[in-house]
């Protein structure tokens, strides 16, 4: 696997902003649901490292559940229409107040389909909290109602977000230079 | 949602603890699998904590794989011993080097058939690393390479680990009275 720097463009978001960030966003949550019933919806894989340290400033009760879906066809750069839900949750959402909570909206075509999903299930109150948010490449309108940052149409990695399903561990957001980068034999 | 306050028994892995160990499984880890690739293959929901934590002390190329198992007994307090798979590994871990993550080994059933499971796909080699090891309620014999924490016998939440899907987001590992717990309706 090559090393990272070899095709970094930029570090887009360091870990500090990050950090800090997010304990806003669970502010901000801890103020909303106050008295409230949540649930925080985990899409994996994407999601896992943000929802952690998220979930880490949360002080309301509130559960946790996951969700993983798959595109028909489409390979994984691209969002093609249809959702394959591959695991469903585990917890009856009605009635429940509902925080789905995703590393990055782009096309905005998945988390639609899985908004309308969940909806039909009558939820209390369905909400989206996504930590980066692409709003160029958006191809259907979603609500998004707690953001970490809005960025560019850049090729992103790092913090939960992989390339080719490496690098997800790191610390920071960073951009690709695509023209360096090797994907994996 | 009762407070933890009310029915916390003690604190028996703090933060800053658990935060040191952490680091140096990851590093361990790093160094055993020097030169090689590794797949991650968390167990959710209650190894999801540690996941993210240890791979951000990983220093070696790894891609991160999730399953999602139940048993077809009664809940955490007896495991009937077959397990159901919810969700399954999206990827082919025949001919790879897979490490299972979990957050707590107690009798050792569901851990002993998920790795017969994995086992039967041949990769090449399957290790199992564990935050907590209740040493004592082990009924089926399973080998763990990366033991976190031994732990005695208690009844356990916080750092991943829920009572009743509440409270996993506490920074730290305590053990709980059950007499003085009370289920939220």
């Amino acid at each position: 696997m090559q090393d990272y720097k070899d095709f970094l463009a930029e570090i887009l978001i360091d870990e500090q902003t990050l950090q800090t960030r997010i304990k806003e966003l669970a502010e901000e949550i801890n103020r909303d649901y106050k008295g409230k019933d949540l649930l925080l919806i985990c899409i994996l894989r994407g999601g896992i490292v943000f929802l952690v340290d998220l979930m880490r400033h949360i002080n309301v009760p509130h559960q946790l559940d996951f969700m993983a879906v798959s595109s028909y066809g489409a390979g994984a750069r691209q969002s093609g229409g249809s959702v394959r839900l591959s695991l469903d949750l585990k917890t009856d959402i009605r009635s429940k107040d509902v925080i789905l909570v995703e590393d990055i909206v782009d096309s905005g075509n998945t988390i639609a389909y899985v908004l309308e999903f969940l909806q039909t299930r009558q939820p209390r109150s369905l909400k989206v909290c996504t930590l980066l948010d692409k709003e160029g490449r958006r191809e259907t309108p979603v609500q998004i109602h707690y953001r970490g940052f809005r960025i560019p149409n850049k090729f992103v990695f790092g913090y939960g977000l992989d390339l080719d399903d490496y690098y997800r561990n790191l610390p920071f957001i960073a951009v690709v230079d695509l023209k360096k980068y090797q994907p994996p034999a | 949602m009762q407070d933890y306050h009310d029915f916390i028994d003690e604190v028996l892995v703090d933060e800053k603890a658990i935060e040191t160990r952490v680091a140096e499984l990851g590093a361990q880890i790093s160094r055993a699998y020097a030169g090689q690739e590794l797949l991650i293959v968390c167990l959710l929901r209650g190894g999801l904590t540690f996941t993210a934590d240890l791979t951000r002390h990983l220093t070696i190329p790894h891609t991160l794989d999730c399953m999602s198992l139940s048993s077809y007994g009664v809940g955490r307090y007896a495991s009937s011993g077959n397990v159901r798979v919810n969700l399954d590994l999206m990827t082919n871990i025949e001919g790879l080097n897979v490490l299972l993550v979990e957050d707590i080994v107690d009798s050792g059933r569901t851990l002993a058939h998920v790795l017969h499971i994995l086992k039967t796909r041949e990769p090449k080699s399957l290790q199992v690393c564990v935050l907590l090891d209740k040493k004592y309620r082990r009924e089926v014999p399973v080998e763990v390479d990366y033991v976190g924490f031994d732990i005695p016998d208690k009844y356990v939440f916080g750092y991943g680990i829920d009572i009743d899907e509440h409270y996993r987001h506490l920074r730290f590992i305590a053990s709980a009275d059950m007499k003085k717990y009370k289920k939220t309706p």
